[in-house]
């Protein structure tokens, strides 16, 4: 287990996150050149080919980033705080309440009236289930305390869900709301952006202002608030980190899984499976994995409009199966 | 040897701990001057990791304690805790695990100085660990993984070691390695409180023994004074066989008392 030095990873995620980029924002039913694409990126003319490059593909391209840092940061913080290989970011029950809050926009048809109002209940649904969590687990509560609450609002917020697909008025309503629920990066905006970007990087600070806390916990508890870590702030600044990602990500993007758990698993062992050195190593490799999954959406089946949550489970399960392989071995 | 005149590294004074309505710490007061190895004696469920995580700020509690009169910043310098549950999630080197005793000294986003990489090669050096820098500590066997968390409390370099039962597990040759080597310490002007189930170690290496029943002090002072027959028949229902030596004082249980 050799930890490469974390200069050369960051810098060598950073390169593969540019070189998807790239791919992303070159690929497209519209079949531009490279030079032609390149040139419309940064042109300002409005002809059709800007439009396309920066309205439609430079968008995708960088909300499948945001998305990326946001799940890779939250599942690494997650995994650190509860020091459990398992955690991943929908264990709080905020993503399943921001999804709650979407899917009542689309059920109701208020949705249709205006862009911004999915996003906006999608981010209520996840504010709700911050307050919740605050009452259930309290404020001194503990790691097990938190997950069980997190379930709990979780089963709560897939019941609802349940019920509002039950009662939609009619079957395009239904399908739209299952479509919307397996995610995806298509269609969204610069508005998409500017709703998101807000949450997302007060979340990102959050979380990685957590990460020597995080180092101590290896320890245990104990031994952590021993060494000066308050574990009542650091507990309700991840969570707040992770709800203002998990939240912000799932307004915009719909239900993306496996990020969140595969990223911070593949990596550790690369960064001497250090906590903090892990957050930002996530951050990037989640970025890549999206975006990676996106370009896989879009490759594979052009004309039908495949979901990326649907790319993203297909790709992360096995590699989840071989991780866990790997770890079966590790242990004997 | 030790000069009455150090000064105090932690005071208690009727230090409670509550569970429900009944104290699992009930009034205890001591006090642990620079230049003392102090041992925690006391059978299963007398109270006496209570009594440290109490004193700690660890747990709520009544009565006055010199460490929870600090905030966590000066406190995590002014003592080491080594808890009882040997705790080490993930598998990150053994340099790594020892570097995280210097937590306390870094300000916020500074990386470890060259002093800092001085004292975890002492505190290695002196767990009997050098050159297992690169090892990952979850690899370890447990009495090394021991050492390994023991060596951090030791880098965290305070003047006061907490440790909760730092040779359970350990081969001879380590206990009485760690506890002379805990021993050179308060020689130098550190202090050490340990909780101990070996009373044979506790009354050879400790200076001091406070012995716990049913979370009550029943005796605070020199090992002979406190492991009397008397004692050990009403708070560990055993009996023993204690001599002097120019070793100190040499323990070895019997008997259950019936």
């Amino acid at each position: 287990m050799s930890a490469v030095s974390q200069t050369r990873l960051l810098g060598g995620l950073s390169l593969l996150v540019i070189l998807l980029c790239s791919i992303s924002l070159l690929i497209g039913p519209a079949g531009f050149s490279i030079a032609d694409s390149l040139t419309a990126l940064f042109s300002g003319t409005g002809d059709a080919i800007s439009l396309v490059m920066q309205e439609i593909r430079l968008p995708r391209a960088l909300l499948a980033i945001m998305v990326g840092i946001s799940l890779g940061l939250s599942g690494a913080a997650l995994q650190g705080y509860l020091r459990n290989p398992l955690a991943e970011p929908g264990l709080i029950g905020v993503s399943s309440s921001a999804a709650l809050g979407a899917v009542i926009t689309l059920q109701t048809g208020i949705a249709a009236q205006m862009m911004i109002i999915l996003p906006f209940f999608g981010l209520l649904g996840a504010a709700i289930a911050v307050v919740l969590l605050l009452l259930l687990a309290g404020p001194r509560g503990g790691s097990l305390t938190l997950i069980l609450a997190g379930i709990a609002i979780s089963a709560l917020a897939g019941a609802l869900t349940s019920l509002v697909l039950n009662l939609s008025p009619n079957p395009f309503a239904t399908s739209e709301i299952v479509f919307w629920m397996l995610g995806s990066l298509a269609d969204r905006s610069f508005a998409h952006i500017w709703i998101a970007l807000p949450f997302m990087a007060l979340g990102w600070v959050l979380i990685l202002s957590t990460a020597r806390g995080l180092d101590a916990l290896i320890l245990g508890e104990d031994a952590a608030a021993s060494l000066g870590i308050n574990l009542g702030v650091l507990r309700w600044v991840l969570v707040a980190g992770v709800a203002a990602c998990t939240g912000a990500a799932t307004s915009v993007v719909g239900a993306i899984g496996f990020v969140g758990l595969v990223v911070p698993h593949i990596l550790r062992p690369f960064v001497g499976a250090r906590p903090s050195r892990l957050l930002p190593a996530s951050a990037l490799g989640g970025a890549a994995l999206v975006l990676a999954a996106d370009i896989a959406a879009r490759l594979i089946l052009p004309d039908r409009d495949l979901k990326l949550g649907v790319v993203m489970a297909i790709i992360g399960a096995p590699i989840f199966l071989h991780l866990i392989y790997r770890t079966r071995r590790a242990e004997l | 040897m030790k000069s009455p005149s150090t000064h105090p590294c932690l005071s208690l004074s009727d230090l409670s701990v509550y569970r429900g309505d009944c104290p699992v710490v009930d009034r205890v007061s001591t006090t642990i001057h620079a230049g003392e190895l102090v041992g925690l004696i006391g059978p299963n469920g007398a109270g006496k990791t209570t009594l440290m995580r109490g004193a700690l700020g660890l747990l709520p509690h009544l009565g006055h304690s010199s460490l929870t009169a600090l905030r966590a910043g000066p406190r995590a310098k002014a003592v080491a805790w080594l808890p009882q549950n040997r705790e080490i999630a993930w598998p990150v080197s053994v340099e790594t695990l020892v570097m995280l005793g210097r937590v306390p000294h870094l300000t916020a986003g500074q990386t470890p100085q060259p002093h800092d990489r001085m004292a975890v090669a002492r505190a290695l050096a002196a767990m009997d660990l050098t050159g297992f820098e690169i090892r990952p500590a979850t690899a370890l066997s447990g009495g090394e993984q021991a050492r390994v968390l023991m060596a951090r409390a030791l880098a965290q370099d305070c003047p006061l070691i907490m440790a909760d039962e730092p040779v359970a597990g350990l081969d001879p040759r380590h206990q009485i390695a760690t506890l002379s080597y805990l021993r050179d310490l308060t020689r130098q002007g550190k202090a050490a409180l340990v909780s101990l189930h070996d009373l044979g170690l506790a009354a050879r290496f400790c200076d001091r023994l406070i012995l716990l029943d049913h979370g009550q002090k029943k005796a605070d002072g020199k090992p002979e004074t406190a492991l009397t027959e008397a004692h050990l028949r009403e708070v560990f229902g055993i009996t023993a066989h204690i001599t002097t030596s120019d070793q100190g004082l040499i323990f070895q249980a019997l008997e259950v008392v019936t």
